[in-house]
């Protein structure tokens, strides 16, 4: 009797030693399908060489892993997955990604008391939102301050027109440009809004080349700032092209129309001789045969600054949970990560330097000034 | 001149859009199919355009030729492989709905896992402006999408009032049992409408790969707008869906003149809510009595 029941005795054992197998998980909501797929896959080649190097060092006691939501960079989705991330899962930290997202998904991680850590969005207001909620990643007014200061000064350009997607980054971005240029001696001479789902911006060109401006401003990400840049130059818009760290993705990089335009991202020097500097651009390298970029850093960064708040928890001999983390990190001043050693402001953001880079064709872009932190 | 630019813009989006629209009014007209994969057509004959000209180095000609061959086949498949079963079963119009909105998706996702999520375009001079008159920029894309779609008007007008396909298409949009009662097989003029309906979306498709480009998801915005068209032109009128898709290229484009970019999607619904309300059978749709 007993033999004809060893069958499913085993494939019982076997599902239960496979499930209380010791890993320690965090989670992620990133955009793994629809048009903005693209910064999934770039997010994640940096969140995993991280978890990568953690087990090398068994930095903590359990293997590290991270379970993927699909956001669709969306924030009803995101809700959708981060509800599953801390409800069913019970992951303490959580990483994000695109400011709509970020925003929809801290009220839950401020009430779950799971830290929510965004390396991608930028919008002003993701400093703003509780204590749960951090950011690896220099938002949107610093960014949007060094290009300006570098546009105006540096190459005297002096009437601005903005294309901004009608989401609450673009809205963050307009401020910011409205705030920012007069002091300078500029004016932002008109801005464009436009769905998050247009992709014909021919009428949007004529909109623009007759504002007759020196720079455009360009706030949107995924396929829709290469097609806004694509459309511009194919429809006569001559002037200066720039934009945000968005700009940053392989893709416009290698964009024909993109060649000159300015962007700006957070400042690492990549050929630093920082041993976790160097470890993370050779291996990167290794793996994929070219150089990252910084939202791959930021995501690194995200999953390290897990890694080095956890082994600390565990040397006290406390629990990994989101509240123990959040204290663990305001009893830490410094981080060793990619880029430097780092800390955070009170609101729980990343002071950096911001680096305005030029679309150059190679991939990465060439550095033509950098804006020190402030 | 900001109004002759956005004029001349409009003119060449709604060419693309009279096109797709007509290729979706003319499956709905005859069949009755809601065909919510006439997008997903679209999306397919721009990739293929895409990829014999970038990844496999093809002349044009060849290229044009494939996206036309694929986006017919697709067509037909779909009429015969997943319409026609389920009307055999006596399907509800619901079921034919979800089917093809599936089919959509999935040809969405695969697009995305062959050729990648990214945006994509073709390299061409074609899609440069020029200024042809101070402070007016004109490609040459934007007078052969014109040009485009007077030829294929033409030809289909030529195609459906002249062949006894053509005819026979018609007929089956206005009495299948009669079609029958000719000796004409209704299920193979479907099959017929799905092969000319899908073939009208390939310059659209060709046009959109090199002047605005492509991403995975760029038939939802097409098929949005041909149903929008559809119910503007009047259900069943090939002449009206066509001239719907016109006035909803020229309408969104004009509406930047003195509104702010942000209209520019949505007076395709104004449009769409004024003839809902005031013209509910569309610019030459029949009137229906309750």
């Amino acid at each position: 009797m007993l033999r004809g029941k060893l069958p499913f005795i085993a494939i019982t054992a076997s599902l239960f030693i496979t499930s209380s197998a010791n890993s320690e998980e965090i989670g992620a909501l990133f955009p793994l399908s629809g048009p903005n797929a693209t910064y999934g896959d770039i997010f994640m080649s940096g969140a995993d060489l991280a978890v990568r190097h953690a087990n090398e060092d068994k930095m903590l006691s359990d293997d590290l892993s991270i379970i993927y939501e699909d956001s669709q960079a969306l924030p009803q989705q995101g809700v959708v997955a981060m509800n599953k991330l801390v409800n069913v899962e019970a992951v303490p930290y959580v990483l994000s990604a695109f400011t709509g997202v970020s925003k929809a998904i801290s009220t839950l991680a401020q009430r779950s008391q799971t830290v929510a850590v965004n390396g991608g969005g930028v919008g002003p207001d993701l400093a703003e939102l509780g204590e749960y909620f951090w950011n690896v990643i220099p938002l949107a007014n610093n960014e949007v301050g060094a290009l300006v200061r570098y546009a105006v000064n540096d190459l005297g350009h002096k009437r601005f027109v903005l294309v901004y997607v009608d989401d609450p980054l673009g809205e963050s971005i307009q401020k910011e440009l409205e705030k920012s240029l007069p002091p300078l001696g500029a004016e932002l001479v008109d801005a464009h809004s436009i769905a998050s789902s247009a992709q014909q911006f021919s009428g949007v060109a004529a909109r623009v080349r007759s504002a007759n401006p020196d720079m455009v401003y360009v706030a949107s990400y995924g396929s829709q700032q290469l097609q806004i840049v694509k459309q511009l130059r194919d429809n006569g818009v001559k002037a200066q092209i720039a934009s945000y760290s968005a700009f940053s993705v392989p893709e416009l990089q290698q964009q024909e129309e993109a060649l000159g335009s300015l962007f700006t991202t957070q400042s690492i020097d990549w050929d630093s001789e920082d041993p976790i500097t160097k470890r993370f651009v050779d291996d990167y390298n290794a793996e994929h045969g070219k150089n990252p970029t910084s939202y791959i850093a930021n995501y690194y960064n995200a999953v390290r600054v897990f890694a080095l708040l956890a082994q600390d928890l565990e040397e006290q001999g406390k629990e990994i949970t989101g509240a123990n983390l959040l204290a663990q990190r305001k009893a830490t001043d410094t981080f060793k990560l990619v880029g430097g050693e780092v800390s955070f402001q009170e609101n729980g953001t990343l002071l950096a330097p911001i680096q305005v880079l030029e679309v150059d064709g190679s991939g990465s872009g060439k550095v033509v000034f950098v804006n020190t932190a402030e | 001149m900001l109004f002759l630019q956005l004029l001349a813009n409009g003119l060449q989006v709604g060419a693309i859009y009279a096109l797709t629209a007509a290729g979706f009014s003319l499956i709905f007209g005859s069949t009755k199919i809601f065909h919510f994969a006439h997008g997903a057509t679209f999306a397919i004959a721009a990739y293929l355009f895409h990829f014999a000209l970038a990844g496999l180095g093809m002349h044009w000609t060849f290229a044009v030729l494939l996206a036309a061959v694929s986006a017919v086949v697709f067509g037909i498949l779909l009429d015969r492989l997943m319409y026609a079963p389920i009307q055999r079963h006596e399907g509800s119009f619901f079921t034919v709905f979800v089917a093809s909105f599936g089919i959509g998706i999935v040809v969405q996702n695969l697009l995305g896992s062959v050729f990648g999520r990214g945006f994509m375009s073709v390299a061409t001079p074609l899609s440069n402006s020029v200024e042809v008159i101070p402070g007016i920029y004109l490609s040459p894309l934007n007078g052969l999408a014109i040009v485009s779609a007077i030829i294929c008007f033409a030809a289909l007008h030529l195609f459906l009032t002249r062949t006894f396909v053509g005819k026979g298409m018609r007929a089956l949009s206005e009495n299948p049992e009669l079609v029958r009662t000719f000796g004409l097989s209704p299920r193979r003029l479907s099959t017929y409408a799905f092969a000319l309906g899908s073939l009208l979306v390939v310059p659209g498709a060709i046009f959109t790969a090199a002047g605005t480009g492509i991403n995975p998801a760029v038939g939802h915005h097409v098929m949005l707008i041909s149903l929008a068209a559809t119910i503007v032109g009047g259900i069943g009128s090939l002449r009206g869906a066509a001239c719907a898709g016109l006035l909803i290229g020229v309408a969104e484009n004009l509406a930047m003149w003195k509104l702010g970019t942000q209209w520019s999607e949505a007076i395709t619904f104004a449009i769409l809510f004024f003839f809902i309300i005031f013209k509910p059978s569309g610019f030459f749709g029949r009137q229906t009595v309750s």
